[in-house]
């Protein structure tokens, strides 16, 4: 009986830590949201979008010119990465269907999604900073294209082959050629995967700090031109809590809140869209 | 079949679009060798185990700072791999169902969150909380046992590789954690419910074959953490204080690759100081590049394994 006994503990024990280590997990997101959210809230108001950066130390101002930079780096890094991404994963999917060349990008395309994304900002910067003679926007907005093309890449390719075949079958038997097949079939089949892949990597740049520190710099006045350096929320965040000052330290907490909340959102939308196409099958 | 000439243009643009991936890698790794190649000339090999880094002597080495990126990096998985696959065991075998997949997903929004809060709730809040109350603590019930107290030497500052590595831990579970579960949740059914009817426990059942059933899918989840781990910049630059040397005690403060990157990239003066960190750059690209192989490597055969 002992050994049975022994046996049934030990599971106990085993099962307790397990529910344990889930809410450790649990524990740290509501501490980490909570905590964001306490400070966040007290430093936000409409100061904060309306008004550009007081001098240094001095008290109020906002970060209008940041979150104007941050829209515009993002918006052009979806402009260049999206048609990239959406065509290179088409030809993975369809043209390119059980090639070696397919899997091997495919493979490439996973990596490059976890590769640092410091080491793309050191990459642009000697391609695009370095010759040019000074940051710019246009920099930053390539880096961040660049860390999103394999991600957009990578679920287009595979909400593609979710496509049945014989759909595109029925699409050929009528005479269509190919890219006619993909572009009014094949795309509209998977429209909601592929928008989902979009979203996720949106959200995914729009937190990326390290490949925008010495690409597009940061500006503290008010600037939309993409060819000089600009400023963004993620590097405003780094430069202020790093800084001196109290009233830095909460407007960078406020603006912490923008950004966690808008990335958390995007990541849920593309969840809930993704989730609903499924439940509907 | 005669090809349509707008089907060729079209296969031929998608063709390019996904031929730019190998491009950036090719082209990363030929334009980071390309600019380090002063500090190649100059230091060589040896700059990977001298651990100068002196930007006024114009002597470089990256030993201090591929220690700080290995030491957070091996600490974080020593506290992540744990509870990641305690939370995969939680959400596939004990939970109630209607709570899996909020769980699941509460714990994959843990991934959503961006570096730089990491960072920046690390340097406000944990940091403090650790020098206070955890620092001491760990330095009070360690300190009459010999080797481990070296560990805990010093003062706690909170500024250091503890806290580095217990934000680092955060940040990877998701990860390790979502791929764990998937990979157990491959198990087939009846060899599990085969290992119930002979009288073992759910604990036996997960530790004898669950576990051994997925392997390879969990260790490549785990290699998979180690190559984001060895690249996350933000969620330690805030905390762990940038000092280049060999730290001994967790309450030292260091410098990974990446943190090192992020401070002092834009300010290098002088070509050799600017080729030294684009040469730290390179390491690390291929440091994580060939991890991010290796996990890719186990994924693929652990995804064979399970589909045959």
């Amino acid at each position: 009986m002992t050994r049975v006994r022994k046996r049934k503990i030990e599971g106990v024990i085993a099962m307790v830590l397990c529910t344990v280590a889930a809410l450790t997990g649990l524990f740290w997101l509501v501490f980490i949201l909570g905590d964001v959210l306490a400070h966040g809230i007290k430093a936000l108001n409409l100061n904060l979008f309306i008004n550009d950066p007081a001098p240094a130390g001095v008290e109020g101002g906002g970060l209008r010119n940041a979150f104007i930079g941050q829209l515009l780096i993002t918006l052009c890094a979806t402009l260049i990465g999206v048609p990239i991404g959406v065509l290179g994963g088409t030809f993975l999917a369809e043209y390119a269907r059980g090639r070696r060349i397919a899997r091997l990008i495919s493979i490439l395309s996973d990596i490059m999604v976890s590769v640092p994304s410091i080491v793309i900002g050191t990459f642009i910067y000697a391609v695009l900073v370095k010759p040019i003679g000074h940051f710019s926007g246009w920099a930053g907005a390539i880096a961040l294209s660049i860390i999103m093309i394999p991600v957009v890449l990578r679920t287009t390719e595979d909400m593609l082959r979710l496509v049945p075949w014989t759909l595109r079958e029925a699409a050929f038997a009528l005479g269509a050629p190919y890219y006619k097949v993909i572009i009014q079939i094949v795309y509209r089949g998977a429209s909601t995967g592929i928008l989902t892949g979009i979203l996720l990597s949106i959200a995914r740049v729009s937190g990326e700090t390290a490949p925008l520190l010495f690409t597009s710099f940061n500006n503290s006045f008010f600037s939309a031109d993409m060819n000089k350096p600009i400023a963004s929320l993620t590097v405003t965040i780094f430069q202020y809590a790093m800084g001196p000052y109290e009233s830095w330290h909460s407007q960078a907490w406020a603006a912490s809140l923008v950004i966690t909340l808008s990335i958390l959102t995007l990541t849920v939308i593309g969840r809930l869209l993704i989730k609903g196409r499924h439940g509907k099958r | 079949m005669r090809k349509n000439p707008a089907d060729i243009i079209f296969s031929a643009t998608t063709a390019i679009a996904s031929l730019s991936v190998a491009v950036f890698v090719i082209g990363i790794l030929y334009v980071l060798i390309m600019e380090s190649s002063p500090a190649i000339g100059r230091f060589g090999i040896k700059f990977l185990i001298s651990t100068d880094w002196d930007p006024v002597k114009e002597s470089f080495g990256a030993l201090t700072n591929i220690y700080g990126t290995i030491i957070t990096t091996f600490l974080s998985l020593l506290i992540a791999i744990p509870v990641s696959i305690g939370i995969a065991i939680f959400v596939t075998e004990i939970s109630p169902n209607f709570l899996k997949a909020p769980i699941g997903a509460a714990i994959e929004l843990l991934a959503a969150i961006p570096s730089i809060i990491y960072g920046m709730w690390g340097l406000f809040t944990l940091s403090p909380i650790m020098s206070r109350h955890v620092e001491p603590f760990l330095k009070k019930i360690t300190a009459g046992i010999p080797i481990v107290s070296i560990l805990f030497q010093g003062t706690p500052m909170g500024i250091d590789i503890l806290t580095a590595s217990v934000i680092l831990s955060i940040m990877i579970i998701p990860f390790t954690a979502s791929i764990s579960r998937d990979s157990f949740n491959l198990t087939p059914p009846i060899i599990k419910e085969s290992a119930y009817a002979i009288g073992a426990t759910k604990w036996e059942v997960v530790k004898n074959i669950v576990i051994p059933y997925s392997k390879i899918g969990v260790f490549g989840g785990i290699v998979l953490s180690l190559g984001r781990a060895i690249g996350e910049t933000m969620a330690v630059a805030f905390v762990l204080g940038n000092n280049h040397r060999i730290a001994t005690s967790l309450f030292d403060a260091a410098a990974t690759i990446t943190v090192t990157l992020a401070n002092e990239f834009a300010e290098a003066d002088n070509d050799i100081y600017l080729s030294s960190l684009f040469y730290l750059a390179l390491v690390l690209f291929v440091m994580s590049f060939i991890t991010l192989a290796v996990a890719k490597y186990f994924l693929i055969r652990a995804e064979r394994k399970y589909s045959r």
